[in-house]
């Protein structure tokens, strides 16, 4: 192990270098911090999404027809309901509703435990309906006629993700908001209770219904996890950026070793240092340096996203029109968190560790007489 | 206790190229126990070369360097690294000096090697600085410090682990004749001290002096006669 002065006098080695290893500390602070936050706001988006899917029944079945949803009637609430192993079926009516003033689709959810005439609305929505001054009711326009209906809570600041641009109102007002027929449904919730028969009643309602798409949970599950892929889009941008950064940090780790710093290695050979002290010498110095580095990355974008709601990342991420005010809950994947520190620290050390090893090796004699 | 002897010693650089030369033809030198020998020579004689090889900084092409009867040449850099710590101490003609550091904190360094106490370093260090004269800078940044202090910095730093050995070259081509004078009075402190001292210098000033036990002429890589 390290001797305590042999560590004590590579730390006031690398305090007398602090503005050139400033510079590795900051660009690898910034890396780690740009993938902390992606990951982070990733992970945590995925997993409030997760839990919403989770809430819901084992299958979510919808009609389409020429592509799109299509409503559906009591008549496939009961042939569903009749197969073996569904316990209920139940319809339900969730489309999205066009609001011209501000060209913004909110999400119309049925809700029976709402009155006709009052609804529940996310933050997104309310923030959106109250800058036309739709502070007490909110006018659906519809082809037919306007329809009025009294806002009566808003969904509490920082709650689900999908409640943002969501209006809850009684089914049969949603229906007559979406211009549909009292007795149509847009979809059908189905609750298998055991989940190895989840993917056969799937299937066997795709054959009743060739038209309709039988959503597992888990097949939602996995839209979502695609939706948040690590190389997809965003991501990949965020990462070239981490990337380039990178280069310019192992190019600036390399130069620490050279110059001046190969004579200060010559100078500790001729002192009596041998060549593993040399190398045992720069690890400790950037082991502290890209240590101290990753926390405070991790640290910052834990803050970042976390404490601050990722500001400007989370819309880029959220992708919605309307402003979000959803809190984003923390949420820590350890394992990728140890993957940036292994990708991130062990090439930071061996872009230094490696030439000055190089350097030690070699003949001191020339490096001392300069 | 330090006896060196030199046997057949060649230093050839850059063979098998064109530019292939040997610094060090054919050495065969003995310096006994508490001597103090002085390498003269024209810039390119090879008596840095000589020191570097004595020292342990570089290999030599073929040739033995004993050292109480233990071959240097052939040392793993563990082991040469090792003896260089405790048995040699080195002063440069541009001192070597870590910048940016105190003197205090370059005086240290070869101690950073040591598992001794704080006390015992502070001790040593302090001995060190004494025998040097330059306990009144401690504190100061090596930067700061004239010509002469950083010599005295650098010779602090290569008794700091008491080495039996003591090899400088060109120690005073840096210095003024004062600065130089005061490097020959430590030069006589460390012939009291019985201290082996090898000195490569071409300053006229080392003629003659009394603590000098013998000079030993260099040309062209050779020791001349």
């Amino acid at each position: 192990m390290f001797r305590k002065n042999f560590v004590e006098y590579a730390i006031l080695l690398l305090f007398k270098d602090r503005n050139d290893h400033l510079f590795s500390f900051l660009i690898f602070s910034f890396i780690v911090f740009i993938l902390s936050a992606v990951l982070f706001i990733s992970d945590s988006l995925q997993y409030d999404l997760i839990r919403s899917i989770n809430a819901q029944p084992s299958i979510v079945v919808e009609n389409t027809r020429v592509g799109r949803a299509y409503p559906m009637h009591e008549g496939h609430v009961y042939d569903v309901s009749q197969m073996t192993g569904v316990s209920s079926v139940e319809g339900v009516v969730d489309g999205y509703h066009y609001f011209a003033q501000k060209r913004l689709w909110f999400h119309i959810i049925g809700d029976p435990s709402l009155a006709k005439d009052e609804m529940l609305i996310g933050q997104g929505v309310q923030k959106a309906m109250a800058e036309l001054y739709y502070e007490e009711e909110f006018h659906f326009l519809t082809e037919e006629r306007l329809i009025k209906v009294k806002i009566n809570k808003i969904a509490p600041k920082g709650t689900n993700i999908l409640s943002n641009d969501a209006i809850f109102l009684n089914p049969n007002t949603a229906r007559a908001v979406l211009g549909m027929e009292m007795d149509e449904y847009s979809k059908l919730y189905v609750s298998v209770p055991n989940p190895n028969e989840v993917g056969n009643v799937a299937l066997k309602i795709v054959e009743i219904y060739p038209s309709a798409k039988a959503t597992t949970q888990e097949d939602a599950i996995g839209a979502v996890r695609h939706l948040y892929y690590y190389k997809g889009g965003i991501f990949m941008i965020l990462y070239v950026i981490a990337l380039v950064s990178f280069f310019i940090l192992l190019k600036n780790q390399i130069g620490l070793v050279y110059g001046e710093k190969k004579k200060e290695i010559a100078i500790l050979r001729s002192l009596g240092f041998c060549i593993k002290d040399i190398i045992a010498l720069k690890f400790i110095q950037n082991s502290v340096v890209s240590i101290s580095a990753y926390l405070l990355g991790v640290a910052l974008a834990y803050g970042y996203v976390f404490v601050l709601n990722a500001p400007y990342l989370r819309n880029i991420f959220l992708g919605s029109e309307l402003e979000n005010s959803i809190s984003l809950t923390p949420v820590i994947d350890i394992n990728l968190l140890f993957l940036i520190f292994l990708f991130g620290v062990i090439p930071f050390l061996a872009f230094v560790i490696l030439p000055a090893w190089k350097i030690a090796i070699s003949d001191m004699s020339e490096a001392v007489k300069s | 206790m330090s006896h060196i002897l030199i046997q057949n010693l060649n230093k050839l650089y850059n063979p098998n190229k064109p530019n292939a030369f040997y610094a060090l033809k054919n050495i065969n030198l003995s310096i006994e126990d508490g001597e103090v020998v002085i390498l003269k020579g024209v810039s390119g004689s090879g008596k840095s070369t000589l020191l570097s090889l004595i020292g342990g900084l570089s290999k030599p092409s073929s040739g033995e360097i004993l050292v109480n009867h233990q071959n240097i040449a052939k040392l793993p850099d563990i082991m040469s690294s090792a003896f260089r710590h405790q048995e040699i101490g080195f002063i440069f003609q541009s001192f070597n000096l870590l910048e940016g550091l105190s003197v205090y904190q370059n005086i240290v360094a070869p101690l950073a090697l040591t598992t001794l106490s704080k006390e015992a370093i502070h001790e040593t260090v302090s001995r060190a600085m004494h025998l040097a004269n330059i306990e009144h800078k401690k504190d100061q940044k090596v930067g700061s410090l004239s010509g002469g202090e950083r010599q005295r910095c650098a010779i602090a730093r290569a008794v700091v682990m008491e080495p039996a050995i003591i090899l400088a070259d060109e120690p005073t081509a840096n210095l003024d004749k004062e600065n130089s004078l005061i490097f020959i009075e430590i030069l006589k402190k460390f012939k009291t001290l019985h201290q082996t001292v090898v000195i490569a210098t071409h300053d006229t000033l080392f003629d003659d002096l009394s603590c000098i036990d013998r000079c030993v002429h260099m040309r062209d890589g050779e020791i001349l006669e």
